[in-house]
C-alpha cells in the first residue's frame, strides 16, 4: 500500500493510523511547495489534489480522510482502531466529520490559506481571525465530548484520534491556539506514543 | 426519533433515507432565515447549530451527515444503505464525504453565501465563480465513479441520497451545465416513493 502525504498536512493523522497499525507500507510525498499536487502524475491519482490519499496494492485509490479512516480500521482489526459498539463507530464517524468538514476546512483553511476564500489581500487578515474563531468553536465544542477520557471514545485510540491528533498539533505548533485543558493533555498523552513520535520524526517536525 | 431539518436543505437527504427504511420518525422543521438554528432550545440540541440531527428515542443527538446516513445503514442493515465489504463501504463514504465536502461546502456554500467566505461586495462574484468550478469538479468526479450504473455504487446507498440534494439544487438553483448521467440518476431517484415522499413533506413537489 501507498501512502500520499505531506509533511505537516492533515495526512499526519492518517500517517498516525498507519503508524500505530504497524503493517509495511510505502510513503509517498506529494511535495506541495511544488504545487505537485496539481501536476498530472498526482491528479491522475487523487483529481480533487488532496493528501491524505492512498492506494492499495491492487492500484485502487481510496481519499477522503474519514473513508480512509474508517476503512484502515475495518481492514485491521488486531490494531482495536474501530471502535466495538456501533454506538462508539457512528461517533467516531460524527467527530472525524466534524473535525474535518468544519473545524480544518472552515476553520484552520481559512488561517492557512486565506487567499483561498478572498481575491482582496486586504481583507485575509479578517479572514484569518474567522478561521480563529472556528477552530476555537471547535476545541470548545470537543472539550466535553473528550472530557476526562485519555482518548476521543475511551480507553484506548481509535479511529477518531487521526483527527484530533492533526488538529491538536497544529493548535500548539502551527497557529498558536490556546486549547482547553483536557484537551491540551490529550495532545501531551499522544505525544508520547511511540507511533506518533515516529510519524514527527518522519515527517521532520520533532522536537 | 425526531429530524430537525430545513426546507430543500442537505437534510432531505437524511429525510428521503430515512423513508428508505421505513423508520417511524418525527419531523422538526427549522427555519434557517428566521434565525431558528441559533436559538438556545436548539444549540442544546446541537451546539454546532446545523441541520440534520437527528434525536433518537433515548434522548441521544446524531449530528453531522455522514455519521446520520452511517446509523440509518446499521440500524436498518436489510436494506443495505452500506456495502457490508469494507473497501466497498469507505469507497460509499468517499463519495459521500466528496459530494459533501467539494460539491456542496466548497462549491455550492460559495454559490450562496459568497459574504461568508470573502467580506468585501465586491468579491462576490468571483467567490461565485470559484464555487461554480468546485462543484462541477465535484459532480465529474461523482460521475466517473456512476458511470453508466444506476446507483453511484451499483444498487442503492446513502451516496445516492447524497448525489441527490446536490442534484436538485443543482436544478433549482445553480443550473448548471453537469453530466448527462447525474441528470438520468436525479430522473431515476425522483420515481423512488421514498424520495418523493420527503419531497412532499417538505414542500418540493
Amino acid at each position: 500500500m501507498k501512502f500520499f502525504y505531506s509533511p505537516n498536512a492533515c495526512s499526519m493523522g492518517i500517517h498516525v493510523l498507519l503508524e500505530e497499525i504497524g503493517k509495511p507500507y510505502e510513503r509517498v510525498r506529494v511535495n506541495f511547495a511544488e504545487a505537485a499536487q496539481y501536476q498530472p502524475d498526482y491528479v491522475a491519482i487523487n483529481p480533487k489534489s488532496k493528501v491524505p490519499a492512498i492506494q492499495r496494492d491492487d492500484g485502487t485509490v481510496l481519499t477522503e480522510f474519514p473513508a480512509i479512516a474508517y476503512y484502515l480500521a475495518r481492514t485491521n482489526p488486531e490494531s482495536g482502531l474501530l471502535p466495538a459498539t456501533l454506538e462508539g463507530e457512528i461517533r467516531g464517524l460524527e467527530m472525524l466529520e466534524y473535525m474535518t468538514a468544519t473545524v480544518h476546512m472552515r476553520g484552520y483553511t481559512r488561517m492557512f490559506r486565506p487567499a483561498t476564500f478572498t481575491p482582496t489581500p486586504a481583507d485575509e487578515a479578517e479572514i484569518i481571525e474567522a478561521g480563529r474563531g472556528f477552530v476555537t468553536k471547535g476545541f470548545e465544542i470537543l472539550e466535553p465530548v473528550l472530557g476526562t477520557k485519555p482518548y476521543l471514545l475511551g480507553d484506548h485510540l481509535t479511529f477518531a484520534d487521526s483527527g484530533l491528533f492533526f488538529l491538536t498539533h497544529w493548535a500548539k505548533y502551527r497557529a498558536d491556539i490556546p486549547m482547553p485543558a483536557n484537551i491540551a493533555a490529550y495532545l501531551a498523552r499522544m505525544l508520547e506514543r511511540p507511533a506518533v513520535r515516529r510519524v514527527l520524526a518522519d515527517e521532520g517536525l520533532a522536537g | 426519533m425526531k429530524l430537525y431539518y430545513a426546507q430543500g436543505a442537505c437534510s432531505l437527504g437524511i429525510h428521503l433515507l430515512l423513508n428508505e427504511v421505513g423508520a417511524a420518525y418525527e419531523l422538526v422543521k427549522m427555519d434557517m432565515r428566521a434565525g431558528d438554528l441559533q436559538q438556545p432550545a436548539f444549540l442544546a440540541i446541537n451546539p454546532k447549530g446545523k441541520v440534520p440531527a437527528l434525536a433518537l428515542d433515548d434522548g441521544a443527538v446524531i449530528t453531522e451527515w455522514p455519521a446520520i446516513a452511517g446509523y440509518i445503514a446499521a440500524k436498518y442493515p436489510a436494506h443495505h444503505l452500506i456495502p457490508a465489504d469494507p473497501l466497498a463501504a469507505a469507497r460509499t463514504m468517499e463519495a459521500v464525504l466528496t459530494i459533501n465536502g467539494t460539491i456542496h461546502i466548497a462549491g455550492f456554500s460559495r454559490i450562496m453565501r459568497p459574504g461568508k467566505f470573502a467580506p468585501n461586495a465586491e468579491d462576490k462574484e468571483t467567490v461565485r465563480s470559484q464555487g461554480r468550478e468546485e462543484f462541477l469538479k465535484g459532480m465529474h468526479i461523482i460521475a466517473e465513479t456512476l458511470g453508466d450504473k444506476d446507483y453511484v455504487m451499483g444498487a442503492f446507498t446513502i451516496a445516492d441520497a447524497a448525489l441527490f440534494y446536490v442534484t436538485l439544487w443543482n436544478n433549482m438553483i445553480a443550473k448548471l451545465d453537469i453530466p448527462a448521467s447525474i441528470n438520468a440518476h436525479y430522473a431515476r431517484m425522483m420515481e423512488r416513493p421514498a424520495v418523493l415522499k420527503a419531497m412532499q413533506a417538505e414542500g418540493l413537489a
